[in-house]
């Protein structure tokens, strides 16, 4: 049990460099549906491990909402728009995967450390995958312009967090996994509006574009 | 029925009354005024009983209502209604003007009470990631009050407040998740809870206490406009609606200010306050300079007072900083008397607009020939903005200095009074740009707006003034109390 949790949560942490960093938005969200499922994965492991009713609760909810309810939103408003690859990165193609990588891993380890020492499950592989993966998010808003990336972005720190929710404070009340989780989708909902408008403003989705209120 | 539960419910359910209104501005406009009094009238019913010696609490103490959370739920109320009374007037000069249409106005009026929701939720929150959620949901429904247009400055504004805000919450979550397991079995009762988190702070591991205050204050401090991370702030204020960068700037960033301060109260009564107070101190600090820096070289009038909301923001954190009792009164007064001031500068920019056709101030002046009101209530703005006295800010700003001569900082005077100076400066000279003098550029709007129009604003100076030569006993109660509670006396 201890190595299939291990397991899923490396492969999270790869599935997020796959989000990050393949061009093609099609291909970049069904990596985030993975990523996903596979959270889902580690909900039901800890909930066999630790007997921890609540999260076979939100696994159920998680895959609903996030395996399912948002990729398909985030495919459809890829085809609406009609875009296929994304806009050049801050620093290319190449090196910003190469940045959040290193980055990420590196303010992993310093944190993970502290999280350990106050978490509710003890496992420190996951905690360390919850770090990175947020911070692949964080990195994504910075180094990606594509707005859609962006989306994706905060979906893949949203991943870390719920995590980290999952793995430190599995047993709070059941309204606080459905008020963030609420608020997930709202902002993903939200901000693909915004996208489109984006897009119909500008002709694009890079929103580096977007310097009309410097000053 | 409980008040809490009428705070829960009532504003959202009149944001989709709102929605379901037919196109008929008459009607939206007095349905939006009646439903806006009902609310307030609600919330400040909740502030009475609160005032009254009552502690408000409902669904296993998940919802309450505090001396704290009554202060900044009273300006809820009061600049709320103000605001969006003002609001009425500004969409119809809008409309007039074919700047936005009947559905986008409707649309405005129903988000406006969904934002009141949200903000209003965040207040009366005992449970922390309840009171996160709301305040990531006052993003959510604020941001199609700011990008009420299609174009290319309104969809950015809307982008970068979505995307930074929620950057900058994400780690307040952080802080929230980690909070919750480093106080779980340290505390009694549940550790989500705010008030049990308070009471046993001291209980709870001094260094995870550290880091979720650092978490939290880049977090909530986002969202309120601390620098490194107010980037998104003079955008969406500059660029909004007049009444929506009122709203925000008025309540919005008060309420994640009392997010932060709740943070602010369990770390300091965990580790001490010389933590805390150095934390705040250096943020504070950065900001005050980063705003004033900015707020020289502004010309638009909306952005200047978007650096102005910065600075204060500042203010606030310095207050929190110098500490001690003075230093937290004067830190809550000052979010009230920023409430009434901003609201009130943000609303007259709205009269300017309409009488210049611009937002930059270069191409103003004589507006005291013109408009001799908005001129007057402009200048009652900036009087409070720069700490004259009489006005209520002045009052604030005044306390934050005795609280540092009490505990003998003369250097934090000195730099709280440099960065108070450089924005006296700045200000005094754009006044005088916009009101006396030759007209500049072109008048589009040569009259004085009706008294009826400039009622709201009218009565935010007349609190202005108030609030900075009178002491109001029940108001002077919640912040003796809250001082209390954050000092655990």
């Amino acid at each position: 049990m201890e190595h299939m949790i291990d397991i899923v949560t490396v492969l999270m942490m790869g599935t997020s460099l796959a989000v990050f960093g393949l061009r093609q938005y099609k291909l970049s969200i069904l990596a985030y549906s993975l990523q996903t499922l596979l959270l889902v994965t580690v909900f039901l492991l800890l909930h066999v491990k630790y007997g921890a009713h609540e999260l076979l609760i939100w696994s159920a909810t998680a895959f609903v909402m996030k395996v399912v309810f948002v990729p398909l939103y985030l495919l459809r408003l890829v085809k609406k728009l009609g875009v296929v690859v994304e806009d050049e990165p801050v620093g290319g193609f190449f090196i910003s995967p190469v940045v959040a990588l290193s980055f990420s891993l590196a303010i992993a380890m310093m944190f993970y450390k502290v999280f350990m020492h106050f978490s509710l499950f003890q496992d420190d592989l996951p905690l360390f995958a919850a770090s990175f993966i947020f911070m692949m998010g964080i990195f994504g808003f910075v180094l990606r312009n594509s707005f859609i990336k962006q989306i994706l972005a905060y979906c893949l720190f949203e991943n870390g967090i719920h995590l980290s929710l999952a793995l430190m404070a599995y047993n709070s009340h059941e309204l606080v996994e459905v008020g963030i989780l609420t608020d997930a989708i709202f902002a993903v909902i939200i901000m693909s509006i915004l996208a489109k408008r984006f897009h119909a403003s500008y002709g694009s989705l890079d929103t580096s574009k977007a310097v009309n209120l410097r000053g | 029925m409980d008040i809490l539960v009428l705070i829960l419910i009532v504003p959202f359910v009149f944001g989709a009354i709102m929605f379901m209104m037919p196109l008929h501005f008459k009607v939206l406009q007095n349905t939006h005024i009646l439903l806006s009094v009902i609310v307030s009238a609600i919330l400040l019913s909740a502030v009475r009983k609160v005032v009254e010696g009552n502690e408000l609490s409902f669904f296993h103490h998940y919802l309450f209502l505090d001396s704290l959370g009554a202060i900044f739920l009273s300006l809820i109320a009061i600049t709320g209604l103000l605001v969006n009374i003002y609001a009425t007037t500004y969409m119809k000069w809008e409309l007039e003007e074919g700047h936005i249409s009947l559905q986008e106005v409707k649309n405005y009026f129903a988000l406006s009470f969904i934002f009141t929701w949200t903000m209003s939720l965040s207040v009366i929150c005992n449970n922390i990631a309840f009171m996160w959620a709301a305040i990531e949901a006052t993003t959510l429904a604020s941001v199609f009050l700011v990008a009420v247009k299609k174009d290319k400055k309104s969809t950015e504004s809307g982008y970068k407040y979505i995307v930074l805000c929620s950057i900058g919450l994400a780690f307040a979550l952080y802080a929230t998740i980690l909070l919750f397991s480093a106080g779980n079995g340290k505390v009694e009762g549940e550790a989500m809870l705010y008030t049990n988190l308070l009471a046993h702070a001291e209980n709870i591991d001094g260094m995870a206490l550290k880091l979720v205050f650092i978490f939290a204050l880049i977090g909530f401090g986002t969202k309120a406009g601390l620098a490194p991370t107010h980037t998104w702030l003079p955008d969406v204020h500059a660029e909004g609606p007049a009444p929506t960068s009122a709203l925000l700037s008025g309540v919005l960033l008060k309420c994640a200010m009392l997010g932060l301060i709740r943070y602010y109260a369990i770390v300091a009564n965990g580790v001490g306050f010389d933590f805390v107070q150095t934390v705040m101190l250096v943020s504070a600090t950065l900001t005050l300079f980063v705003a004033s820096f900015f707020l020289i070289r502004q010309h638009n009038v909306k952005r200047m007072f978007a650096y102005h909301s910065i600075a204060h923001m500042g203010v606030i954190a310095f207050g929190l900083g110098v500490g001690g009792a003075i230093g937290l009164f004067a830190a809550l007064f000052h979010c009230a008397a920023h409430s009434f001031t901003k609201a009130l500068a943000f609303c007259s920019t709205g009269n300017i607009a309409k009488i210049y056709g611009t937002k930059d101030m270069t191409k103003m002046g004589g507006m005291i020939r013109i408009a001799p009101l908005t001129a007057v209530l402009f200048g009652i703005a900036i009087c409070s903005l720069v700490g004259v006295p009489g006005f209520a800010i002045f009052v604030s700003e005044f306390l934050i200095f005795k609280a540092a001569a009490i505990e003998g900082q003369y250097l934090l005077m000195g730099i709280f009074a440099l960065a108070l100076a450089i924005i006296f400066i700045a200000d005094f000279s754009h006044f005088f740009l916009a009101t006396f003098g030759k007209v500049e550029g072109q008048v589009v709007h040569n009259k004085e707006m009706k008294l009826s129009e400039n009622l709201p604003l009218i009565a935010l100076a007349i609190l202005i003034v108030s609030f900075g030569i009178w002491q109001f006993d029940s108001f002077t109660l919640l912040l003796n109390e809250s001082v209390k509670t954050i000092m655990k006396q």
